[in-house]
């Protein structure tokens, strides 16, 4: 077959190179990536890919770099490389300050506040997501603007109506106010977050289809009870992703839960409390702070990884769920 | 088992009517299909009886207990849902189950129960698939299993068939007689297709925009429909109407006549009628010994044939040139049925007769039926 017979288009992708054109070696990868465009997007992923991983991953490298360097080191610690090696940080946290209990107390604020706000966005967002009344939206807009506002415009009044003394409240709390207690926390931090999961939750519950509903309700539950046994389940990536959000959230609050406590740890003062606690009135110990740091995001870490496929689908595939 | 007794039922939306005052009973036992075009009501009314739905006025009673504001879950129901709805995430066993854990039955009451449920609608072996596995026929037994697993009182079905493919409905259709057969439990059954409504009940319902238009068992409908929805509805090819008017001597219309004595009929002359008759009511000249009582000759020209296999529908005309229109049959059309090896080819004349004995007369004002068949 001469050359003659082929399809133009064929010879054409035939001549990869042209050799009249003289180019720069830039043009010459231009030219490349742009005959073989999947290259190109290989290459950006891989720099996109590096750049987050950079970005993210560096601050703990160096917070582990400054971790392991004995406290009188810390002047040597360089860009890449430790100051010195010294583990021990990991256990002085224990031993000078009780930042378990930091630790513990955030966690604790952190899970009690995600199951209400579960609870109660599921079930407003069973309201605003399966029920049709007047004024629906306007509602839900209402909800919605409480998310809007700064929580700094929520302290003062927070402030002086727990410390304000409830005679109901004497038996049980100490001098029958909330501060101090992890009500205090956990009553504002929730109220803040509940918006966003019922947000969320909204979006999942609306794409239940009704016959499931009413099957359940005609099957012998309520319709709460169709809520939690058929519609919760079927939504779980949307329930995985919003409660993920919500404890990490709280978990890493700080202002709300620094205010309502005096710090101290039996006063459920939260993890990041305790961190700063390193911090002394004539030295900062860095190191300590940084090993802290490395230990308060391990219980995270955990919960994410946990339920990471939940909610990597609850955030893809939740627009187009049957 | 109980009876179904519908009192004054009205459920109105916004601005909408959905079932307006609608009366009506069940007897113990029976199998009542709900008929109807699509946004007719018909589900609407099944919901109040769910209780999915709260009728804006009137009562729901089962089994003589006034049940109008009582959950679905303590009406003693049990309800088969067009999308199936199987809950996605259990598989066979805990889906037929769910009713039964929810009351708390013994765990050997409910392996019992189960696998009795289960082998009626021939389900054994299947208990742990997840429903994502199974096929739509098998996914609707399911379903069924599930509903008849808690022996209810009544037994509500919504469109059941309708998503699955036109073989296995044939199939299902007669499984689901043969159920009630052996359930002999009170069944309601909506569906928009009257070949389904004809096959399967004891009685049907005809609904159109929320109101009763008839209740009767399937062959009263045809051959006695209330009014000209049924008479339209029922059937299939619809049956011919001719608008016109009643004169001294009879029917008379644009294109047809018909004599007979108005008062032995019960209408008076001036009257607007519509004459009704079906296309298997009509015959072709040679045949017209086949009619009870045969009528005049009518002069037809042949339109299109669409031949069925067993039987070839003929669309006429009065005479040449009369205009037709796609979405339904016009003055001086007329559709007649004949017997597969009759000489009819299009454009022929041919002459016809209909038979008098089965001939229905509607008062073209109030659409209400006259009289069925010329006396």
């Amino acid at each position: 077959m001469s050359a003659d017979d082929e399809h133009p288009d064929l010879a054409a992708m035939e001549q990869v190179q042209e050799p009249d054109l003289d180019r720069g070696p830039v043009e010459a990868w231009a030219a490349k990536m742009i005959s073989n465009p999947d290259r190109a997007y290989r290459a950006m992923f891989y720099t996109a890919t590096v750049f987050f991983l950079v970005t993210t991953l560096f601050p703990f490298y160096w917070l582990f770099m400054v971790a392991i360097t004995p406290g009188r080191e810390l002047s040597e610690v360089g860009a890449l490389t430790p100051g010195g090696f010294d583990p021990t940080s990991f256990i002085t946290i224990f031993t000078r300050l009780p930042f378990h209990r930091y630790v513990f107390n955030s966690f604790l604020i952190a899970t009690v506040a995600t199951v209400i706000v579960l609870f109660v966005a599921s079930l407003a967002g069973y309201v605003f997501g399966r029920l049709r009344f007047r004024g629906k939206n306007a509602l839900l807009l209402l909800v919605l603007v409480t998310s809007f506002f700064p929580p700094a415009a929520f302290f003062v009044p927070l402030n002086r109506l727990f410390n304000t003394q409830v005679a109901v409240l004497e038996p049980i709390m100490s001098e029958g106010t909330l501060y101090n207690t992890p009500y205090a926390i956990f009553i504002p931090v929730s109220a803040i977050f509940l918006p966003l999961s019922i947000f969320i939750l909204m979006t999942f519950y609306s794409q239940i289809p009704d016959g499931l509903e009413d099957a359940a309700r005609i099957e012998g539950t309520t319709r709460v009870g169709a809520l939690f046994r058929v519609i919760v389940p079927l939504s779980a990536p949307g329930v995985a992703t919003a409660g993920v959000l919500t404890f990490i959230t709280v978990y890493n609050e700080y202002f709300f839960s620094s205010l309502m406590t005096d710090g101290r740890p039996e006063n459920w003062a939260p993890m990041l409390e305790g961190i700063l606690a390193f911090q002394g009135q004539y030295e900062v110990d860095f190191h300590l702070m940084a090993a802290a740091s490395i230990v308060a995001v391990l219980p995270v870490a955990i919960l994410v990884i946990v339920a990471q496929e939940k909610i990597v689908s609850g955030l893809t595939a939740g627009a187009v769920k049957e | 088992m109980a009876q179904v007794k519908l009192e004054n039922v009205t459920k109105q939306y916004e601005d909408v009517t959905a079932v307006d005052d609608m009366n009506l009973e069940i007897k113990d036992g029976e199998f009542v299909t709900f008929v109807g075009p699509s946004g007719c009501g018909k589900s609407t009314t099944m919901e109040t009886i769910a209780g999915l739905t709260i009728p804006t006025d009137g009562g729901v009673y089962i089994g003589n207990e006034n049940v109008t504001r009582k959950p679905p879950k303590d009406r003693g129901i049990s309800m088969v849902f067009q999308n199936i709805a199987l809950f996605p995430h259990m598989d066979v066993y805990d889906n037929i189950s769910f009713g039964l854990r929810l009351r708390k039955y013994d765990q050997e009451e409910i392996d019992q129960r189960v696998e009795n449920a289960a082998d009626v609608v021939q389900l054994e072996g299947m208990m742990d698939r997840m429903p994502e596995e199974m096929s739509g026929g098998q996914r609707q037994r399911v379903a069924i299993a599930r509903a008849i697993v808690r022996n209810p009182r009544v037994f509500l079905m919504d469109e059941p068939l309708a998503n699955l493919d036109a073989e296995l409905r044939v199939h299902m259709r007669t499984q689901l007689q043969r159920l009630h057969r052996e359930l002999d439990t009170t069944i309601i059954y909506v569906t928009h297709d009257q070949a389904q409504a004809m096959t399967m009940s004891d009685r049907i319902a005809v609904i159109n925009s929320g109101e009763l238009m008839q209740v009767d068992p399937p062959l009263t409908c045809y051959n006695e429909p209330n009014n000209l929805f049924v008479a339209g509805f029922i059937g299939s090819p619809s049956m011919n109407f001719v608008e016109g008017q009643i004169t001294n001597s009879g029917f008379e219309s644009e294109y047809m006549d018909l004599p007979f004595d108005p008062e032995t009929q019960g209408v008076e002359p001036g009257q607007d009628v519509t004459l009704g008759i079906r296309p298997e009511d009509v015959y072709l000249e040679p045949t017209r010994n086949q009619a009870g009582t045969p009528s005049k000759t009518y002069d037809m020209v042949v339109d299109v044939l669409e031949p069925m296999g067993d039987e070839v529908f003929v669309f006429l005309l009065a005479e040449r040139g009369i205009e037709t229109s796609a979405d339904e049959m016009g003055a001086g059309q007329l559709l007649m049925s004949v017997e597969p090896d009759a000489d009819v080819q299009a454009n022929q004349d041919k002459q016809i007769v209909i038979d008098r004995d089965r001939v229905h007369l509607f008062d073209s004002e109030t659409e209400q039926a006259i009289t069925h068949g010329l006396k």
